[in-house]
Parts: structure tokens; sequence; C-alpha cells
């Protein structure tokens, strides 16, 4: 392969990173506040997230993508392809890590909650102060995981045009009639990325247990 | 009015869980500065009736008043109106709590646990606060724990904590909810003379145990409750050598 | 309207674009769920450098993401002298991804097993296949039974990459006959609804795992 092919491929990386990390900067508080709405119960609204929760896990990733980049436009919402991905990506990773952060707010010690609101911490003050700073620690390992699940989601928003690593590799490929090369560069990249994460993500889970204890 | 000399007084509390009758129509008045002991059998709502002091148990019916103000609800029978959140948690600060299974907040570091009602609650300047919790951590002898994560410490290290975040709110009432049942037995004593400490120094403390020497020394008041109701209340003088019920004297010679 | 006409007017191709997804799918479980046990006893019980090695590729293709691999499969095999249509690449691909996940699931499962029912089964005198066959895969088979539930829809989820491979299944109908009708909504909704329900089934049967673990395990 030319270094020019490579080249184009790595652009394609950067794409793929900022379409990742804007969507996990996204998906996972708004999953927290489904969390939080589902598990206040709130009436109607509880039982319709716990359905939207339902629908985005049976339904392939890939099918979403092309749903909402086809949908919205007869909706009157024109998105251009990265929005689009942007937003299928968030849908997806929000449904998701809806269901991490619920059963870290199910399981969340009672005794601890009770200590706070016996000393006086407002519900708000118990959620900031007590629940959230230990539920984030203690799924930490999980919510990175989410980034990698994600990450392996997005090489299909090159269905829908976005010229991330694969859709780059694709281009590449059908320039040289040679699509082997640079889907095994692409697979390199994608690899070299979640590897990083799933390593940092071990780092990160020792480094908590040692400091807090055996979490959850 | 007598609840306005009482550090605390309970008028007619009760207290059912799905019908089952946990407190039935407790009255009972604590004075400013004593110590009190709830003891009895298991079951018989000790815990459920030291809840019910700071609202963690909301009762069926009835009312409680810290230093004659009421806690929970507000008005008597016809008028009354559960309190706002906010007015509850305001009320709770005046009465702290240390808890059987100690409850510390394990993501808090030792002072970071006594500081953090103080500061966020009271809103008093943390410099302040951390220097008042310091002092406190150092008379119950965990000065050089301070900067420790909970769960580094043993057991009766942890309740030693949960007492000094009792005490950091400068409480006017300390509830204990069996401090040591969850202790090896090792480390009981050295809680338990945390607290005996305390006795001396007139706070007002409420205290539901099972170590019948301990209330004995430490108890200007027995209250010994058995299903659901007091069946007396006597100085521990009194009680342990004299008891009046008949179901005193078989839980005296069961303990 | 126009939509919910359009779908039915060409419910052969999601009814044939279903049966592919579930051919796949079947296909897949059936090659990998044995193969992934197989990988997994191999994980748990193969000397020192092959347990690495096996440990090592499957950590790896767990890093890769499945259209990749699909293409890898589909653009690879040609190279080696292997001309498979894009079905059957599809079908490699899909049955090599997952044996890695389930392999994972199963050695853990494995290493849950209480080791008294294994040791008891040796004291018995049962061989090697037995205590495999009678005592631990009836045990892994409950315990990881949510797991694999999990799984098998991960895996009908991957599948619908493989229509940018062209193999047609539900969602290559789906965008088939969107395209074809210019009403998107109404043809993307039967899919997603027909994949609901194939979720429905499996967490069904999930479900009913769970019923037996309760009863046999307490």
């Amino acid at each position: 392969m030319t270094w020019p092919a490579i080249r184009t491929i790595l652009d394609g990386a950067v794409v793929t990173a900022m379409l990742a990390a804007v969507s996990i900067l996204l998906s996972l508080p708004l999953g927290l506040l489904l969390a939080l709405l589902r598990w206040r119960r709130v009436p109607v609204l509880a039982g319709a997230l716990a359905a939207f929760v339902s629908l985005v896990r049976a339904t392939p990733f890939i099918t979403l993508v092309l749903f909402v980049f086809f949908i919205l436009p007869s909706a009157g919402i024109q998105l251009d392809p990265v929005p689009a991905a942007i937003l299928a990506l968030t849908i997806n990773t929000a449904a998701f890590s809806s269901e991490i952060w619920r059963a870290a707010l199910q399981t969340f010690s009672r005794d601890q909650r009770e200590a706070a609101a016996a000393f006086g911490l407002s519900e708000r003050q118990i959620f900031t102060r007590i629940v959230f700073p230990q539920i984030w620690r203690a799924n930490l390992g999980p919510l990175i995981s989410e980034v990698t699940i994600l990450l392996k989601c997005t090489p299909a928003v090159a269905v829908i045009g976005v010229v991330e690593i694969t859709r780059a590799a694709g281009r590449v490929g059908a320039e040289t009639y040679e699509p082997l090369p640079p889907f095994l560069v692409a697979t390199l990249i994608y690899t070299a990325l979640i590897a990083t994460l799933v390593r940092g993500q071990r780092v990160v889970e020792r480094r908590i247990a040692r400091r807090y204890g055996v979490t959850r | 009015m007598a609840e306005i000399d009482a550090a605390i007084s309970v008028k007619g509390v009760c207290k059912d869980f799905d019908g089952f009758e946990v407190l039935r129509d407790i009255d009972l008045d604590i004075a400013p500065g004593t110590t009190t002991c709830i003891l009895g059998p298991s079951g018989s709502g000790k815990s459920t009736l030291l809840r019910c002091l700071n609202w963690l148990e909301e009762p069926s019916k009835g009312s409680v008043f810290i230093h004659g103000k009421p806690i929970g609800r507000i008005g008597t029978a016809a008028t009354a109106r559960p309190m706002a959140r906010r007015e509850l948690a305001t009320a709770r600060t005046s009465i702290a709590m240390v808890f059987q299974h100690f409850a510390l907040w394990p993501h808090l570091t030792v002072l970071g646990n006594v500081v953090e009602a103080p500061v966020h609650v009271l809103r008093r300047p943390r410099r302040e606060a951390e220097a008042e919790g310091r002092a406190i951590l150092s008379r119950v002898g965990l000065a050089e724990k301070a900067d420790a994560y909970p769960h580094t410490l043993s057991g009766g290290q942890k309740q030693r904590v949960a007492i000094s975040r009792a005490l950091a709110m400068r409480p006017k009432v300390i509830l204990f909810d069996e401090p040591t049942s969850a202790l090896d037995p090792e480390m009981v004593g050295e809680v338990l003379s945390v607290i005996h400490e305390l006795a001396k120094e007139g706070l007002t403390m409420v205290i539901v145990t099972h170590e019948m020497r301990f209330a004995r020394d430490v108890a200007d008041t027995i209250v010994f409750m058995e299903g659901g109701c007091i069946r007396e209340v006597a100085p521990p003088q009194a009680f342990f050598t004299d008891p009046q019920s008949e179901r005193a004297k078989r839980f005296l010679t069961r303990h | 309207m126009s939509g919910l006409l359009a779908v039915w007017q060409s419910r052969d191709v999601f009814l044939w674009g279903a049966a592919n997804t579930l051919l796949l799918v079947l296909g897949c479980l059936l090659l990998s769920i044995p193969l992934g046990i197989l990988l997994a006893i191999l994980l748990t019980e193969s000397p020192g450098p092959l347990r690495r090695s096996l440990a090592e590729l499957v950590d790896l293709l767990r890093c890769v993401p499945f259209l990749l691999l699909a293409y890898l499969v589909y653009y690879g095999l040609p190279e080696l002298g292997l001309r498979l249509d894009p079905w059957w690449a599809g079908l490699a691909s899909l049955t090599l991804y997952t044996t890695a996940y389930l392999a994972e699931i199963f050695r853990a499962a494995f290493l849950a097993v209480a080791r008294d029912s294994i040791e008891a089964a040796h004291a018995f005198g049962l061989s090697r296949g037995l205590l495999y066959r009678r005592i631990i895969l009836p045990q892994v088979a409950i315990t990881a039974a949510p797991l694999i539930g999990n799984q098998v829809i991960t895996t009908i989820r991957d599948s619908a990459l493989l229509m940018i491979i062209t193999v047609q299944e539900l969602t290559f109908a789906a965008n088939f006959v969107s395209a074809n009708t210019f009403t998107p909504f109404a043809p993307f909704a039967a899919a997603v609804g027909l994949y609901l329900l194939m979720s429905f089934v499996i967490e069904a049967g999930v479900r009913r795992m769970e019923r037996v673990r309760k009863v046999r395990f307490g």
C-alpha cells in the first residue's frame, strides 16, 4: 500500500475517534438520565423508556443508523451523515449504558443512603455527593467497555456515507482493486484502539479496587 | 409542657409494616443530657422506635418532638401535614445517628466522612470543619487514620469513625442503633469506652443495645421494650436488681 | 399508509430476509456452540503455550469490529484459494466471531462449576467424557444461559452488518424496499418489529432457563 492510501485511512481514524468521543460524551449522561427517570418510577414515562430501551437493544445498530438517516428527512429534519451517525450512536449507547446505571442505582447501599438522610443531606446532595461519586467509579469498567462496544459499532455508519476508517479503507480498495490490504490496515487500527481501551479498563479497575476496597 | 423540657418526646407513636404492628402507642420523654438505653428481646421494636426518632421510619400514628420542635409531621392529628423533604433534612441536623453496620461512605476518607455533613449541610467553612474533625478523631484515638479510606479500617475503628461523624454535627441528640452488634468481640470494648466517655459530657444519647453490663454502667435510664410496647422505664440500679414486670424478669434471667 | 401497503406488497422480500437472518443465526449457533465449548475446554485444560496463544487469539478477535472481520473473510478467503459467495462468507465470519465470545462465556462458566461436584465425580470413577457430559456441561448450560441469550441477541444484531457484503438478510430487505418505494418509515419499522420479536423469543427462553436454575440450584 502507498503512503497516501494509508494517510486516507488514518484521516478516517480521526473521524472515527471524533464520532466515538462526541457520542460517548452525549450518551453516558443521557443514559444516566434515562436510568434516573426509570428508577424514580415516573408513571407512563418509566414504562415508555423501558420499552424504548428494549427496542434499541433488539435492533441491530446498522438498522438504527439507516432508520435515523432515512426517517428524519421525512419528518422535515435534514441531517448530514456525521450528525446522523452521532445521533444513532448516542441513542444506541444511551440505551445500553442506562442499563448499567439502572443496575447500579438499584443495588446501591440502602444503609449509606439512610445515613446520608439521617445527617440531613437533601435528596439532590445524596445523589451528587454520595451515590454518583460511587456508582461511576464502581461501574467505570462496564462503562469503558461500553466505549469499546461503541467503537466496534462505528464501522456501520460507513453505510450512510461517513468517511471513517472503514469507508476510507473501502475507498482505497475500490481505487486499487485490492480490497484486502486496506481492510487489514483498518482492522489493525481498530484492534489497536480497542485493545488499548481494554487494557486501560483493567488498570483503572485494579486502581479503584485498591483505593476504595471492593467496590459495589 | 413536658415536651418542651424533654430532649426527646414521643407521643402515641404507632408503627405497622403491612398490618403487622411493630410499635403500639409509645409514649416516652427523655431528659436532656441523659443516656437512655433501650433493651429488649429481638423483634421487640427497639430499633424501629429509634429510627422513628429521626423519621427514618415514618410512624403510622403519633408525633415526635426534639427539644419541643416537631419532626416529620407538623401540627396535631387533624391538621397535621408531612414536613417537606428540606424541612425534614434541616430537622435531622440536630439528631445524629450511629448505625449498626457503620454505613460509612466508602468513597470518602475518614476525615471526608466526618466533615461531609458539617460542610455540605451545615455550611461550615471546610477548614474549620476539618480542624474540628481532626480534633474529634484524635479524641477517639484515630488521629493518624484521618486520610485513610474506610475499607482499610477494622470494625471497631469504623464504628469510632461513625461516632466521630455524629459528633461533628454538634448534635443535641445522638442515636445509637446496636453500635456493637456487628463487631468482633475483641473490638466491642474500644467502641463502648468511647460511648462511655461521651456519656460523661452531658450529651443526650439514646442507645439500643444488647450489652447488659454496659447498659448498667452507662445509662441514666433503662427503657425495656417487648412486643412493640414499653414495659418498663427505670434507673439501671432498680431495673437490674428489682425489675417490676414479669417480662423484664424473664428477659434478665436469660441475659 | 402507502408505506404499510409497500411493506405488504413486498412481504416476500421481508420473509426472505427474516428467513435468511434466522438461518444465518441458527447455522452460526449450531457451529459456534460446540466450537465455543471445545475452545473453552482447550482454554482451561490445554498445556501452557497452546493455552496462552489461544487466549491471545480469542482476545484479539474480540477486539475486531464484526464488519471488518466479515470484510477480511469475504476478501481474504479468495486469496487463500477459497471462493465463497457472500452468504457462506457471512456465515463463516459470524461463526468465527461468535465462537470467540461464546468461548469466553463457557470458560467463565466452567470455572464457576463447583469443585466438589467434580471431585465427587472423580471419586465415583466417572471418565473424563462422562464427567463433561453428565456433570459439567449441564451445570454450565444452566449458569451460562442468560449470557448465551445475550450473545444470541448480539449475533442477530451483528448479522445485519452482512447486508454490506450483500447478504440478503432482514436489514438488506428493509433497505431494498425502502429504496424502491421511497417510503422509509414502514419498511424499517417492520424490520425493527421482527428483530424485537426475535429478541422476545430469546428472552422468554432465558427466563425459562432461569426458572430451571432456581428450581435446581435454589
